[in-house]
Formats: C-alpha cells, structure tokens, sequence
C-alpha cells in the first residue's frame, strides 16, 4: 500500500538530456497517427523559460493532439520530449504533472462533487496524507500539511476572487468561474510550466482580461513559464511573448505575432491554400 | 425466548451484517467511482476462507469434502478471510483495473463472479459444492459456554463492534486526504491525472480495502447462518447490496448502513411475512427482486443522491483567513463589471455567507 517517491522514479526512468537551460520544453520531431491521419507530423518546437508562448494554428492543426502528447495523455509514435532536461515522452500523464508540468483543458474539468476548496485541496502533489496509512492515522504532520495547504489554497482563491465560494460544489459554478477554479487549481499544484489549452473559449471580454492579468501575474511573481493555445488571436498578441504556428501537423513559423503577420506561409495557413 | 424476540435479533444481526458490507463497497463506488458487480464473490471468499480455517477437518465418510479444516480461533480466521478475499481483489484489478474502462471493467467482475461461482459449485472437494458447508464453531462458544439465547446477543454485540471499527475505518478514510484522492478519481479521472494522482493505484487500493472489508462481512454472515453453500451469493445478492447503497446515499457512510438496513433487512427479510397461502413460493423470490428493481429505478429517477446525500465539507471558520487578509487581494480586484455573465454569483455569494453563519 505504499507509494513510491514520484521523485525518484521520475527519474529512474528517464534519462538526462542535454538542453540550453533557458529552454524548459523542447518539443523535438513528435509524431502521432490515428489511423490514416498523420495528426502530428514531425512536429518540433522550444518554449523558454519564463515565458508565456502562445501555440496556434488553424482547426485541425494538430494542436490539441500536441498538448496531449507532450502531457502524456497521448503517447507520440516517434520523437522526443525533453522537460526540464528530462525526456518525458514516454511517461504516463500522472508521472509527467509529478515532473512539473500541468495542463488545463480544453473543456473546463472539475471536481464537481466536491467544494471549491477541496478542488485546490486535492491539487499538491506531495501529500503525507494520500498514503493510505498516513491519512488513516492522520498523525500530527499530515494535519500540519493539511493545514498550510488550507491556508495556501484559500489565499489563492482570494488571489482569483473565488474566496467566497469555498464551501461551493465546483459543479455549482458558473462557466467563468470554472475557467478561474481550474487556473488557481493548477497553480495550487506548483507547476514549473503551465500547459492551458484553450483559457478564453467561450468567456466574455471582460474575465478573458482578468484571466490574462492573472496569467501575466503567475507568470511574473511565481516564476510559471506558459504555453497557451489559443484561437483569440488579439488575447494572443497581448499576452505572449512568442508565438509558435501549426499547420498540418506541423511548426511553420515562430516568432513575434508582428512578425507572423508578414509571414506568408501563416497567412496561407489561416486564409487558405494560395 | 419469545418467537418475536428471536425474530428481532436475527434481523439486527443481519442489519449489522448488511451494515458491514455496505460500508466496504461504499469505499469501492461512493468513494471512488468503482463498478464492482462480483462484490457478493468476496463476501464469499471472506466467509468460506473464515470458515475452513473454524472447522474441524473434512470427514469424506459422512459425505462432506473440503479444503483445510484447521480448528483455528476465530480472530485470526476472520482476518486471513478479509486478507483472502483482499488478495483476490488485488489479482482482478491488478489485470483488469489498470486496462479497462470502468463499465468495461464492470463486466470483467461479473464475468469473474460467475466463473467463481461455478468453480465453488462444481469443484466439490474445494467448499463441499452445491450441498454448501455447515457446522462451524461460534466464536467464543468454548470460552463462553453461553446457551442459544444469550449467545445470540452476544454475537450481535460482537457484529456491533466489528460494525463500528469498520465505521469509524471508513470515516477516517472518507476524511484523509487519501479519500479526497479518491474522491478526485471518481470525479474526473483526467483531471485526477493531470494533478499527478496514480489513478490506477488509487484504485487498486480502494478496490482491495472494499474486498477486504466484503470478507470480513462475508466472514460474520457465514458463520451466523451457518450453512453456506454458492446459491447464497449469486449475482443477485449483489444487487441487493448496491440496492442498498445508492438507496441509503454513495458516499455516506451513515446512508449505506442506513440503506443497508432499509433494502436487505425490511425487503429480502420481512418479505417472508407476506401471505404465502396462495402463491407458489417461488414467487415470493420474484417479488422480492421486482421490489428492489422498482426501488433501485425510483431512487435513481427521483432521488440520485440518495436518501442521506454525500456530506459537504466546509471550511472551519478557525481555519478561514483573517478579514484583512481576505478582502486584501493579491492584486486583482472583482468589479461588478466582472459578474456581468452571471449576475446571480453576488447575490450566490451573501447567501452562501449567511449559510454559514448558520452551520458553524
């Protein structure tokens, strides 16, 4: 009934990788095919440290498949995928959020059936108590945990103006408030890189900006880097300090959304084969 | 002792048998999500392994086979039956949990139950076959030397106390963060993943402290009726269980035993006072199974939660951050502006307030 430090089989089961060590994700030729369909095609990318990248591309651009490839809930039929100086690609997707990377999803996620406090309560990774024994026993460290995540956990709700909701079943939230509970959910996890697909879909102007503050603020005061997929290409341009485009499954361009807009290879992308 | 008297104790032993077995497959489904539809296959591991290890060895001579036959004390053959049916827990998932989506794996376990079933019946010199095992010591009789009545009570007291060790188990359980793992799991198994939960772990874990507590009941039940043979524990014994627990309300532990008390004890028990006269008695059985299934059906139509729905944690008020910490912010403030997509949440949030000005 014991569980194995994730630590030490994370990286028993991995081997170093050698990376610039301003890069915290390199994305290297990842391949994924369902069937006929070559969804992911030889793909490769870096995100720096630090900071917050944008990935977008036309529907079926293969950027969804990408994200769940580099968080393991897909496994790439070729390629590599080096966190953190570790390659990760082959690991199941608890063992790769253990590493440091998290993700949002696409669809907001929740814990419905349970209150917005024990959403984030359920969020750190090295709990004593989730051994059985130990949460059994409830010895005087566990509940000191406990304690100091309760507090951490209720200063970020407050941080995303969800303080007053605690005792609320997740399920109970609206739209919006679901998309701010699984946010701090995850930061609640201390991430080193925050994979969010899809934060502004289907969320009014006015929270989209606040959600952006929230992400610059992570970002700058926690030392979260992002990778952010995204069809608001305005939220883009403001938030992202790089910005990487998929098409057909693969990186055609990378650089400043300035910069992509002069690209023609992007414009075709978006507009049509010219 | 008066027949009524006799007929009362029998139904509060079983009560608190059904309690047991109720609360171990609450850990199984209401806690974390698991379809277990062989969960009566452990009550009858539990109970035979119990059993062999009590008896005195088989005598071929007077027509019965069985395995073992050790003479063991009572404690220690409770808990190796618990662990037995555990270990068999542990097999099943360990090949089916990791794998499997839940509903897939739901059939892997009747399918499971079935073949275990056969095995007991037809395989006789395992547990004496269709013809079942019987005799098996009372435990704490030869210390005791109490007569049938006496004994009676005081083997309810010793299910009362098994009953509230496994109670006071499953809350502490409920209520560590190891619940609340499992908790996740059942909730959404991604997003469980994605917050670096082992979700096949978690799982694998729950599902062998349900069996093993399945064992323990199945244990007491074995040795209460003394006579136990594979007709007792078809698959729709099982039914009668999860009857129980979605009736009495998943996840609490209070609605369980109270199911466990409404559904096996009131439907299965108190059915045989229905006039038999001009009925065939087989169709006592019938009605019995078409009363859970109307049950079963209402309660999921009408009432989902269950009779005593799942408790909702609140955060002590000792615990809450202190007013100038709380209305401080981190940095950015809410507007009205910002609830103008759902201007119910204000009006949601002062409610929410004064609620718990009421219940803490």
């Amino acid at each position: 009934m014991s569980q194995t430090s994730p630590d030490a089989a994370t990286q028993g089961a991995t081997a170093t990788v050698r990376t610039p060590d301003t890069i915290i994700l390199d994305v290297r030729n990842i391949s994924k095919s369902f069937g006929g369909l070559r969804a992911v095609d030889n793909c490769s990318f870096t995100v720096t440290r630090g900071s917050i990248t944008g990935l977008i591309g036309p529907n079926g651009a293969g950027k969804s498949t990408a994200a769940n490839l580099i968080t393991g809930f897909m496994r790439a039929d070729a390629g590599q995928i080096v966190f953190d100086g570790k390659d990760i690609a082959h690991l199941p997707p608890h063992r790769v959020a253990l590493s440091g990377l998290t993700r949002t999803f696409q669809i907001t996620r929740e814990l419905e059936r349970m209150t917005v406090a024990e959403n984030m309560m359920a969020a750190p990774h090295d709990q004593l108590g989730e051994s059985f024994w130990l949460g059994l026993l409830g010895l005087p460290a566990v509940r000191r945990q406990e304690n100091e995540y309760l507090q951490r956990a209720l200063q970020l709700l407050r941080d995303f103006d969800l303080y007053h909701l605690r005792d609320e079943y997740a399920g109970n939230l609206s739209g919006g408030q679901r998309r701010l509970l699984e946010l701090a959910r995850v930061v609640m996890a201390k991430p080193k890189l925050l994979l969010l697909d899809e934060p502004f879909a289907g969320i009014n102007p006015v929270l989209a900006s606040r959600l952006s503050d929230y992400i610059e603020q992570m970002c700058r005061e926690k030392g979260i880097t992002f990778l952010i997929i995204e069809h608001n290409l305005a939220m883009v341009e403001r938030l992202c300090h790089t910005v990487i485009v998929m098409a057909l499954g693969r990186t055609i361009a990378e650089g400043t959304m300035a910069e992509l807009r002069q690209n023609a290879a992007v414009v075709d992308a978006y507009l049509g084969e010219s | 002792m008066p027949p009524v008297i006799f007929y009362l104790l029998t139904l509060a032993v079983f009560a608190a048998i059904y309690a047991i077995l109720a609360l171990g497959l609450n850990i199984q489904w209401g806690y974390t999500g698991i379809l277990d539809f062989m969960y009566i296959a452990f009550v009858a591991v539990g109970g035979y392994v119990t059993s062999l290890l009590m008896l005195q060895p088989a005598q071929p001579a007077f027509g019965e086979t069985y395995l073992l036959g050790l003479n063991w004390p009572f404690i220690p053959a409770l808990l190796v039956g618990g662990l037995a049916s555990a270990l068999l827990a542990l097999i099943v998932g360990i090949l089916a949990l990791n794998r499997l989506r839940s509903d897939y794996f739901a059939i892997v376990t009747v399918a499971v139950g079935l073949v275990l079933y056969t095995i007991a019946g037809n395989d006789t010199p395992l547990v004496n076959g269709w013809d079942g095992i019987s005799g098996i010591p009372q435990p704490f009789q030869d210390v005791l030397n109490l007569d049938a009545n006496s004994y009676g009570f005081f083997f309810l007291g010793l299910c009362i106390v098994i009953l509230i060790i496994v109670y006071i188990f499953s809350e502490r359980l409920y209520r560590s963060p190891f619940g609340r793992a499992l908790r996740s799991v059942r909730e959404d198994e991604m997003v469980a993943q994605g917050l670096g939960k082992n979700v096949f772990a978690l799982r694998l874990k729950a599902f062998v402290i349900g069996a093993f507590i399945a064992g323990i009941g199945g244990a007491l039940l074995v040795i209460y009726v003394d006579a136990f043979n594979p007709s007792a524990w078809t698959t729709g014994e099982t039914f009668f269980l999860w009857a129980a627990l979605l009736l009495g309300g998943s996840a609490n532990n209070r609605g369980a035993m109270l199911g466990a008390l409404i559904v096996p004890v009131l439907f299965a028990e108190a059915t045989r006072f229905l006039p038999t006269s001009s009925l065939p008695p087989q169709y006592i059985d019938a009605f019995r199974y078409i009363a859970i299934g109307i049950l079963l059906i209402l309660t999921v139509r009408f009432r989902p939660q269950g009779i005593l729905a799942e408790k909702r944690f609140r955060v002590r008020k000792s615990k809450l951050l202190a007013p100038e910490v709380a209305t401080a912010g981190g940095g950015v403030h809410i507007t009205d502006a910002d609830l103008a997509d759902d201007p119910g949440t204000l009006a949601e949030g002062a409610a929410n307030a004064a609620e718990e000005g009421n219940t803490l």
